[in-house]
């Protein structure tokens, strides 16, 4: 009889043990094995990044450049950037505990178009494969940015390839949107009117309305690339009257949607986080969902501020300006709220906690940074500098990175139906907030010195903070490594999990802990809103 | 009784077709005399706004957009916002921009 | 079976999922706008910063193969909404004949636009990489942005065109083997909505290809 807290009674099995073959698996249509395809492969693609920036951090241990070569740096930081942004962080939450949690938190019994969803997986191996290839075979390097013209007429790296590559992991992030958008809309279960929906599927639904109308716009940029590049056809060319900055409207038309798309998944995270570990209802619930939703359709209109030196009008530039702080406000609502929430809760100090913990304290850094410089004077100085660097490297990685563990944690008994190692993972979570302080703050002063972006070498008054930020990276990476130890450790010897661990709220938390196939037995009923948790003073912490 | 139950629907709803494709054809036909008015350069473009009816005659008359459920009129109504934002704002930039133009050089 | 309803087991009922994946085109529809709509900013700017040339290069299109390829695609639209009128009361017959007919429709305007219009434009110099381009000067650059975004924007719609005949003839092969009714037919309403659209890019484009210019 295996050491289970499933109750006598309930199905046998679950969507783990629902087939053990391989073809079981790779032509599954179930959300939740998708969500483990799509688990394994962004953690491999993690761990490329981190490589890469491993081989970055290391080159500026040293002001000449520990590499050598200008030519080798540009690659590597291209190559880290390129599999960072579109391979890890625009996909990681949504395509992980979002493929896994909507269904289950909708009470829905899949998504409403599995097949498409299983059809986003192979596109985006067939991305990332494409992708990967042209950055092995030689690399790109331009940056994750592709400017014109040295992306359509001067570089001579593998620019097409990686743009087919991105261009394809597109439609699997565009699949992705569809789906949970549809799936929001048509298949909540009865009761589950959009005010009793938790958090989490206000900000993936956000997130999903980036996904489907800035991508495409990526889509034909990349496009319009790949064209000059191979047929000398260039609406970018300067020689025939096209414009190079026409580029950087299209670009950061979806590129700035896209820093959101990252980052909004990760306030879901966190929002699901708080409530359950402050045993709290959060604290203005309308606020939190119409501040996602905001956020999603101003991001859309501040593009320009990544373009303040790059030669547009002045007065797009200080509208662009106005906009973006106009952005900041529905963010720092959250914060508000997220605080609001653990205002005389019970706080449980749990791994997930301790990331969301890190979340809203590094994600405030970083978004306060943006207001600097979202200033026109104020970017003059500090753009292409490390201070950007720093800027969104508090947010995705101090921010988004966090959430995602978190997250993984957090969800970790319902996905795999095994606890992990409590204490290991509270000593990750410290380790992984000390490096990444060390590795990026020092960078915010580099920033602020002069020191500039994407160059291989510097001045050596720079060399004791790069050396700082080098060590931070080294201990970033080794609390990186923990979890991917003791979590695949977990999988055998982990203590089995009950249905509901954390005593939360949420749908998800009333279907066994690995959820059978067909997700409910019976299709639920709901009845009150989320989070509808005792008051404090009766509050039942989890034993 | 006299009339079979199922033809006439089909064939008031042929006539309704046929209707929006002849409006296509004389709104085309507009759109076509349009473009031998004499306007300025700068205000060609307006030649686009019968083009313009014509699509939404093909969205609401073929593609049923208003009789659909709401959330595909919703999806129609979202892809005109925001087709209209990124030209828009997209086009911010070039009209308030002072550009200094260099003749134009012979390509390679 | 022709009366088979489909739904799955994610799904309440069967209007519940053929509602849904009719709204599941329209919002893939809306990605398309805004794909399409890239490329139309690529032509606000070009004319923008080069407005003679431009126009230039625009008076070099076949106004005549545009404007029939115009009339093609709009009674191609009309015909197979007609079809879906009819398999609406179950004529299938009639659907095939629909079908068939929007699907010689759609090759006779790729016809035209492959096999005669960018013909004659290669013939012509009209290809903006060429080192023999046929306008030269001081409007040369801005003819040579014009036909980056002809070529461009014909070259994507037809493909769109090609996967929309793709899909025509998968509904005529799956309306031959009787899978619609008048319960069900939704592949044939998406598969309308689709081509529709296609109409509509055509729509678009045709006036800043083939009017705008002319002047």
């Amino acid at each position: 009889m295996p050491r289970t807290l499933v109750k006598a009674g309930e199905v046998e099995g679950s969507y783990l043990t629902d087939g053990f073959t391989l073809r079981s698996w790779l032509l599954t249509t179930d959300h939740k094995r998708i969500a483990i395809l799509y688990l394994a492969s962004i953690t491999v693609f993690f761990f490329i990044g981190g490589l890469a920036a491993a081989l970055v951090r290391l080159n500026l241990i040293v002001p000449q450049g520990l590499l050598g070569s200008a030519e080798a740096y540009n690659r590597l930081f291209t190559m880290h950037g390129v599999v960072m942004v579109w391979f890890f962080l625009v996909p990681a939450v949504p395509v992980t505990l979002g493929n896994f949690l909507i269904p289950l938190m909708l009470g829905a019994r899949d998504l409403a178009f599995p097949r498409l969803n299983l059809f986003s997986w192979y596109l985006f191996m067939l991305g990332g494969a494409v992708t990967l290839y042209a950055l092995f075979a030689g690399g790109v390097d331009t940056g994750w940015t592709f400017y014109t013209p040295l992306s359509t007429m001067y570089s001579k790296g593998h620019v097409v390839l990686a743009a087919v590559g991105i261009f394809i992991s597109g439609f699997s992030s565009i699949a992705t949107g569809l789906n949970f958008i549809v799936s929001i809309h048509r298949l909540r279960a009865p009761g589950l009117t959009w005010y009793r929906m938790p958090v989490f599927l206000w900000s993936l639904y956000s997130l999903s309305v980036l996904l489907v109308l800035a991508t495409p716009v990526l889509a034909i940029t990349l496009l319009l690339v790949a064209l000059e590049r191979l047929f000398h056809i260039g609406v970018f060319d300067p020689a025939i009257g096209g414009d190079p900055l026409l580029f950087q409207h299209l670009f950061w038309f979806y590129s700035h949607p896209a820093v959101y798309m990252m980052i909004l998944p990760g306030f879901g995270v966190v929002s699901e986080i708080i409530p359950t570990f402050s045993r709290k209802r959060i604290f203005g619930y309308k606020f939190i969902v119409w501040a996602s939703v905001a956020i999603a359709v101003i991001s859309f209109f501040v593009w320009g501020h990544h373009m303040f030196v790059a030669g547009t009008s002045l007065y797009s530039a200080v509208l662009f300006s106005i906009l973006s702080y106009l952005v900041a406000v529905p963010s720092a609502i959250k914060v508000f709220n997220w605080l609001g929430t653990m205002h005389k809760g019970y706080i449980i100090f749990d791994a997930p906690m301790l990331y969301a913990l890190g979340f809203i304290g590094l994600f405030t850094i970083g978004g306060l940074t943006g207001l600097w410089v979202a200033a026109l004077a104020a970017d003059v100085h500090l753009t292409q500098t490390y201070f950007i660097v720093a800027h969104f490297h508090y947010i995705m990685v101090g921010g988004m990175v966090s959430a995602f563990f978190g997250g993984l944690h957090f969800w970790w008994p319902k996905i795999t139906g095994r606890m992990y190692p409590e204490m290991w993972a509270r000593m990750a979570a410290l380790v992984m907030f000390i490096g990444f302080n060390l590795t990026f703050f020092p960078q915010f002063i580099l920033g602020y010195l002069g020191m500039p972006r994407r160059y291989f070498s510097y001045a050596p008054e720079f060399q004791v903070l790069n050396v700082l930020s080098s060590a931070g990276a080294t201990i970033l990476a080794a609390a990186y490594l923990l979890p991917l130890a003791y979590l695949l450790w977990s999988l055998f010897y982990g203590e089995r999990a009950p249905a509901n661990p954390w005593k939360a709220t949420g749908l998800e938390w009333q279907t066994p802990s690995p959820p059978p196939t067909v997700n409910f037995i019976e299709t639920p009923h709901v009845t009150q809103g989320p989070y509808h948790y005792p008051p404090p003073e009766r509050a039942q912490p989890h034993g | 009784m006299a009339h079979p139950p199922t033809a006439n629907p089909v064939a008031a709803e042929l006539w309704r077709l046929f209707r929006i494709w002849a409006a296509l054809l004389v709104l085309g036909g507009a759109e076509f005399a349009a473009s031998y008015l004499p306007l300025p350069r700068s205000l060609r473009p307006l030649v686009i706004l019968p083009g313009a009816l014509m699509v939404a005659a093909v969205a609401v008359g073929f593609m049923e957009v208003k009789r659909g459920i709401v959330l595909a009129r919703t999806f129609a109504v979202a892809a005109m916002f925001w087709l209209l934002v990124l030209l828009a704002l997209g086009s911010a930039d070039p009209l308030t921009r002072t550009d200094y133009r260099v003749p134009n050089a012979q390509v390679r | 079976m022709a009366s088979a309803v489909h739904q799955d087991f994610q799904y309440s009922s069967p209007s519940h999922q053929a509602e849904t994946a009719i709204a599941g085109m329209w919002l893939f529809l809306t990605t398309e706008v805004l794909f399409f709509g890239g490329l139309i900013l690529c032509w606000i700017y070009a004319r923008h910063w080069n407005q003679a040339g431009f126009d230039a290069g625009a008076r070099e299109t076949k106004l005549w193969i545009g404007t029939l390829n115009l009339g093609l695609l709009i009674s191609s639209s009309f015909i197979y909404t007609a079809g879906i009128a009819f398999i609406r009361v179950g004529n299938t017959r009639r659907l095939i004949q629909c079908c068939s007919l929007t699907l010689l429709l759609g090759l006779a305007f790729l016809g035209l636009k492959f096999g005669l219009e960018w013909h004659d434009d290669f013939a012509g110099h009209l290809f903006p990489a060429s080192a023999d381009f046929k306008i030269a000067g001081p409007e040369g650059g801005g003819a040579r942005l014009f036909f980056i975004f002809y070529f461009i924007s014909t070259a994507l719609h037809g493909l769109h065109m090609l996967i929309g005949i793709g899909l025509l003839i998968w509904i005529i092969r799956r309306a031959r083997r009787e899978e619609f009714s008048a319960l069900y037919h939704t592949p044939v309403q998406v598969v309308g909505l689709y081509w529709s659209f296609v109409d509509i890019v055509w729509l678009t484009l045709y006036p800043l290809i083939y009017l705008v210019g002319r002047g």
